[in-house]
């Protein structure tokens, strides 16, 4: 077995090692009980919990995004490209031949490696925003931005895999254990915020418009 | 002549002598709460700030204690450093912190000072935290080492010792009544026209926010109206007739559960259909959402809220309003705790424009409304009188935008707060409930001949 070979395997392996690590946790969150609901429904939790994840994302419906409407289009690019690069590593690993067609990945993990910088630079900027940040919080962005742009390399440097690879592996280690781990809970919470809302008839509205 | 000591401050004393044993009771407290809910929050907020313009507090004064993320953040740093195995073991790395005397301190002056939990941060959080849900559980870490303002705390003892949040003896809420029915007599040229006091097997039992017999008679002279005209079977109860729950606001569940149990002890005694809230917010949210968290039971009984009873008395045909007798400019405020965490959005739309001649919508509204300020207990909390009035001016401007001078506001804790700032931003406002503007259009059947 060469050390490509290896390098892919642990790669692999990292990525499961990455998604078992985040299900325990979610075991582990789960296991502190899920609330039961005991008030009548007014709406329905089902219809909040497709409102959270569709209609409750747009811009228009949140000051939060259509007041910062630069952020909010970098973070849906910064994570959009996120998920291409990983598509990207295990098309690498499993098909690299065939990986087609090369300019999308480019423009992808260009925009995204852009936006996560810009969006550091934002946290680093803003005095609120560095005064309410972390360590965890800049080290996180700046290693997904160094993979996203290792990545990118990778696309004109076929040679460079070992680096992609090792990135890769170091990155999947991280994630359960830093920060990045929102990315599994983000979807938990918006689960929760459909049910909350949906089953209120608040989002959305259990009534026609006056 | 001696000078007499100034008396210090119970809150001040309690927080300069926080023992170790205090700090073990918000620590258990908080561990207690725990849920699945709260410990996905806490691996979800990114610190973003994108929630910061949501806040009223933080478009009002700027600061960053009063950004909705550090508040936020205040909580899950000490349940990460507590409560996490990467906040143990690399608490600087993740931005946990150790619970301290210092630490206590800013939650009390933030989480109770600086918040009015209206949500409007959780329904703008890119995660959707339930960013008032999380201080709620704080507060209510806080109340177990009795850590509540002590303004607010009174006001929740007062309802548990004495039955009504405003201290009012059962003689002179029967007075009241009695007054108020003359009064209904009057008004309908209806003898027969009655405030009924524990009539067993009423469809409805109708609570109120004791502010209105203390100070607002004729809020209940005119929901009595309502329900005289469309001729509805409905009761007060003699004992407990409060919607107001305090312990929503100080987060101690024990005692906001006790003070339901009772709304739902006298529908049981009086064999009443249905649980009818007054005209308050936060008396909706907790005695129609939370107080069967509270309890751990499904109450056996459909709990409304006042709006939607009078709503389908309109759409039934039960009573008929006429526009023409409200002709000003009305705008409708929306309470936190009834709209974006109740629910109840359009029906107060629904009556407003069959009853007044021009109303007119903030911008924004419905679930998307900016808090008066009023809510969370700011209303008790003098302390930080001034901070709520400064955050109010977000709704100031709002109201003068619309040009009206009459706000319609479901709620008598908004009502009171906008009064407030009608006077401190020089509004020359007029703030009355829903329910008072339905009844001055109601259009009312002589009384059926004998």
């Amino acid at each position: 077995m060469s050390l490509i070979h290896l390098l892919r395997a642990v790669s692999l392996g990292s990525a499961v090692f990455c998604l078992v690590s985040l299900v325990f946790l979610l075991v582990r969150t789960n296991a502190l009980g899920r609330k039961e609901h005991f008030s009548a429904p007014r709406g329905s939790a089902g219809r909040g919990i497709v409102y959270a994840f569709s209609q409750g994302m747009m811009p228009w419906e949140k000051e939060s995004a259509s007041g910062h409407l630069p952020t909010f289009i970098g973070g849906i690019l910064y994570h959009a490209s996120i998920f291409i690069a990983f598509l990207y590593l295990f098309w690498v690993n499993l098909a690299p031949a065939s990986i087609r067609p090369l300019w999308i990945f480019r423009i992808a993990l260009f925009l995204g490696a852009a936006a996560g910088l810009a969006l550091i630079v934002k946290r680093a900027v803003k005095p609120h925003l560095r005064r309410l940040s972390c360590p965890d919080d800049y080290f996180a962005n700046l290693f997904v931005d160094f993979y996203l742009v290792i990545s990118l390399c990778h696309t004109y440097l076929p040679r460079s895999e070992p680096l992609l690879l090792l990135s890769a592996i170091a990155l999947f280690i991280y994630i359960p254990l830093g920060k990045i781990r929102h990315c599994f809970f983000f979807f938990y919470t918006r689960i929760l915020f459909g049910i909350f809302f949906g089953r209120r008839g608040v989002y959305p509205c259990s009534a026609p418009k006056a | 002549m001696e000078a007499v000591p100034e008396k210090k401050d119970a809150l001040e004393v309690k927080l300069e002598t926080l023992s170790e044993a205090d700090l073990q009771k918000i620590l258990k407290e908080l561990e207690r709460r725990l849920s699945a809910d709260e410990a996905a929050f806490v691996q979800s907020c990114v610190r973003c700030g994108l929630c910061a313009d949501s806040c009223h507090y933080y478009l009002a004064n700027g600061e960053l204690e009063d950004l909705p993320a550090y508040k936020l953040n205040l909580v899950l740093k000490v349940i990460k450093r507590h409560f996490t195995a990467g906040g143990k073991i690399a608490p600087g790395w993740t931005g946990a912190r150790k619970l301290d005397r210092d630490l206590v301190r800013q939650w009390v002056d933030t989480l109770f000072g600086r918040c009015s939990g209206c949500g409007r941060c959780t329904i703008n959080c890119t995660s959707g935290i339930n960013i008032a849900a999380m201080i709620r559980m704080a507060r209510g870490a806080l109340a177990a080492a009795d850590l509540v303002p002590p303004e607010l705390q009174s006001t929740v003892m007062t309802a548990v010792n004495h039955g009504n949040s405003m201290g009012i003896s059962r003689q002179e809420w029967l007075d009241t009544a009695a007054w108020i029915e003359e009064e209904l007599q009057a008004e309908t040229h209806d003898r027969n026209a009655r405030i009924p006091i524990d009539a067993k097997g009423a469809k409805f039992l109708y609570t109120v926010n004791p502010r209105e017999p203390k100070f607002f008679p004729l809020s209940l002279l005119a929901a009595a109206k309502v329900f005289h005209a469309a001729g509805a079977s409905w009761t007060f109860s003699s004992d407990y007739y409060d919607v107001t729950n305090y312990g929503l606001f100080s987060g101690d569940d024990a005692r906001a559960g006790m003070l339901s149990d009772r709304l739902y002890q006298a529908m049981a005694d009086l064999d009443a259909a249905v649980l009818v809230l007054g005209e308050c917010g936060h008396g909706f949210n907790a005695n129609r959402w939370e107080a069967p968290q509270w309890l751990q039971k499904r109450p056996p009984f459909p709990v409304k809220s006042v709006l939607e009873i009078v709503a389908a008395f309109v759409s039934q045909g039960k009573i008929r309003l006429n526009p023409a007798c409200n002709q000003e400019p009305v705008t409708l405020h929306d309470p936190c705790n009834l709209v974006r965490h109740g629910g109840v959005i359009e029906e107060q739309r629904f009556l407003l424009k069959r009853a007044v001649a021009d109303f007119r919508e903030m911008q924004p509204n419905r679930q998307k409304n900016y808090c008066c300020g009023g809510g969370g207990g700011q209303l008790s909390m003098t302390r930080y009188a001034k901070r709520r009035l400064k955050a109010g001016r977000i709704k100031a401007d709002q109201i003068r935008k619309t040009g009206a001078k009459i706000v319609a506001a479901p709620c008598h804790n908004c009502i009171d707060q906008l009064s407030e700032l009608s006077r401190e931003y020089k509004l020359d406002l007029e703030v009355k409930t829903v329910v008072e503007v339905v009844a001055s259009a109601l259009v009312l059947e002589p009384p059926a001949q004998p």
